[in-house]
């Protein structure tokens, strides 16, 4: 368990160096995110000057534009998993990873988080500056940014599964791209990326609570903005939520992993 | 000990005709074999006769569909984990180094992933013997992608010998390589094999490749075994039919193993 451990931390390490390999992507990166950030701005400015709401969904302005940081650092620091895993498959390079003491999604997994928080941490750093810019700082708490840090490596494994999942499919569908289309989308909408949940439909909200996606985006960034007097209630749900999430997606893994195993075709000659 | 054994080892694969049917191909056809420890055996045929599939077969990757196979006296399928510490694989066309890292990082990953203790003098002495043999020092710490493929290669067997495996095998470790690597290659191939006793399973089809680093031909075709001989025994197939007069053949006359191998894989 513990050599296991140390295994998957050596390829997150692996990962993450590999990802500063290109610095000329990270800069690409927070160019867009200035751009999407200032065309955020401009569509919720003239949402709040329609409403004549100074707050909406418990969000002032500022806040809204920093709860939009946060969630598209988020969504941009996603790599290609399920694109990666679908390759594999498919052009059989799954072989070279197949041959090694590491189980291929664990490895998956552990080189998904990897780059993921070196590019999530760029992302932030990048988006913290373009937000301090445009609508100045806000009030965050130590504890709140703590259990956010936590509930985003959940919700960052949740999303890896999902990948995992969508590039798995590749054992049995022709094509994966429709599939992964559906997931990120439903991610960037179902997860609140766009709009916080508390500003859907009252039923929508009801129903998507039974959903993993919110527990992908929403539900971490949301602890920021969570009173003070809730906000350990609120992270323990969350907590509760993302682990029973992580559980019923580790073992579709497990059982898309075993019956794909079987299925392992000898591409290549 | 044997390093390979197979009995009738056989795969099938179902495959779509049409909407509904699905038709049986057949890969692998009853192949039985036995590879000593210590061996260099190529293992060749035309595309599609079936080399890859055997060889995922013997790596635990694909499940045989009838038949036996044991190498180094595990079963491949059934007892991988065990399997894949003992065994080092080098498929041509895919690597198994991290692109944007030097070689070295690689080293240390696969140190980690087979558990070798990277600070005892075992694990130290071996990598400084992996990179001299490999002439490695000149472009250990240079990103991979940024390596000739002659390079590249040589640091992927050297890496693929990291964690001391008793069984290489090779599935077409040349491909694309210029001809002064190439050499490289099968020259460091037949001195590990020779003086580490590392049993070496090649596929290729570089019939220099064989020759070089070879003692033993598997011919196989269309699923099925067509020769097992060693490398002169594999030339006298094309001997002319006149010349068949229970005198030990003149080496000097028989032809070219590339032109052996180029009839019996043309021939029906």
């Amino acid at each position: 368990m513990l050599k296991t451990a140390q295994k998957l931390i050596a390829v997150a390490k692996i990962s993450a160096r590999a990802n500063l390999a290109y610095p000329g992507e990270v800069l690409g990166r927070g160019t867009f995110l200035l751009v999407v950030l200032y065309i955020f701005l401009k569509l919720w400015q003239a949402t709040y000057s329609e409403s004549g709401q100074s707050k909406l969904a418990g969000l002032s302005l500022a806040e809204m534009l920093w709860y939009l940081t946060i969630t598209e650092s988020m969504w941009m620091s996603a790599p290609k998993l399920a694109q990666q895993v679908d390759e594999d498959v498919r052009t059989g390079s799954l072989a070279v990873k197949l041959i090694r003491p590491l189980s291929y999604p664990l490895y998956c997994l552990s080189a998904n988080m990897g780059e993921r928080l070196v590019r999530f941490s760029f992302n932030l750093a990048l988006g913290a500056c373009i937000a301090l810019a445009l609508v100045g700082p806000i009030h965050l708490r130590a504890e709140a940014l703590l259990m956010l840090a936590l509930s985003v490596c959940l919700a960052f494994l949740l999303d890896g599964l999902g990948h995992l999942i969508v590039g798995l499919s590749a054992f049995w569908l022709e094509d994966t791209s429709g599939l992964y289309l559906i997931y990120t989308r439903l991610t960037m909408i179902l997860g609140g990326m766009l709009i916080p949940l508390d500003l859907f439909p009252g039923w929508l909200k009801n129903l998507v609570v039974y959903l993993p996606f919110p527990y992908l985006v929403w539900g971490p960034v949301h602890l920021l903005s969570t009173p003070q007097t809730e906000l350990a209630a609120s992270f323990l749900e969350l907590a509760i939520r993302q682990l029973a999430c992580l559980v019923a997606l580790s073992a579709l893994v497990a059982l898309l992993w075993q019956r794909a195993l079987r299925r392992v075709s000898a591409h290549g000659g | 000990m044997f390093a390979v054994h197979t009995e009738d080892l056989r795969k099938e694969f179902s495959l779509k005709k049409g909407l509904f049917e699905r038709r049986t191909a057949v890969a692998v056809d009853n192949i039985s074999l036995t590879v000593k420890e210590g061996q260099a055996v190529a293992f060749i045929g035309p595309n599609g006769a079936g080399k890859s599939t055997t060889i995922k077969m013997l790596t635990g990757i694909l499940k045989p569909s009838s038949g036996k196979a044991q190498v180094l006296g595990l079963d491949p399928w059934r007892q991988r984990s065990r399997l894949v510490r003992q065994i080092g694989a080098v498929f041509g066309q895919r690597s198994q180094l991290w692109l944007h890292l030097p070689p070295k990082d690689s080293f240390e990953l696969l140190a980690e992933i087979y558990s070798l203790e990277k600070k005892s003098k075992q694990y130290k002495s071996r990598l400084e013997m992996l990179i001299e043999r490999f002439e490695l020092a000149a472009f250990l710490n240079t990103p991979v992608r940024k390596l000739s493929l002659g390079e590249r290669m040589r640091a992927e067997i050297a890496a693929s010998l990291l964690h001391r495996p008793r069984l290489l095998l090779l599935d077409e470790p040349t491909i694309g390589i210029d001809v002064v690597a190439r050499q490289r290659l099968r020259e460091l191939l037949a001195q590990w094999n020779r003086e580490e006793g590392l049993t070496v399973f090649l596929t290729s089809h570089d019939t220099g490749d064989i020759e070089a680093v070879a003692d033993r031909v598997i011919l196989i075709n269309h699923g099925r075994v067509i020769i097992d001989d060693t490398i002169d025994g594999v030339r006298h197939y094309g001997a002319p039919k006149s010349a068949d007069t229970g005198e030990p053949p003149d080496m000097q006359t028989l032809p070219a193993l590339e032109k052996v191998l180029s009839d019996l894989f043309t021939a029906k």
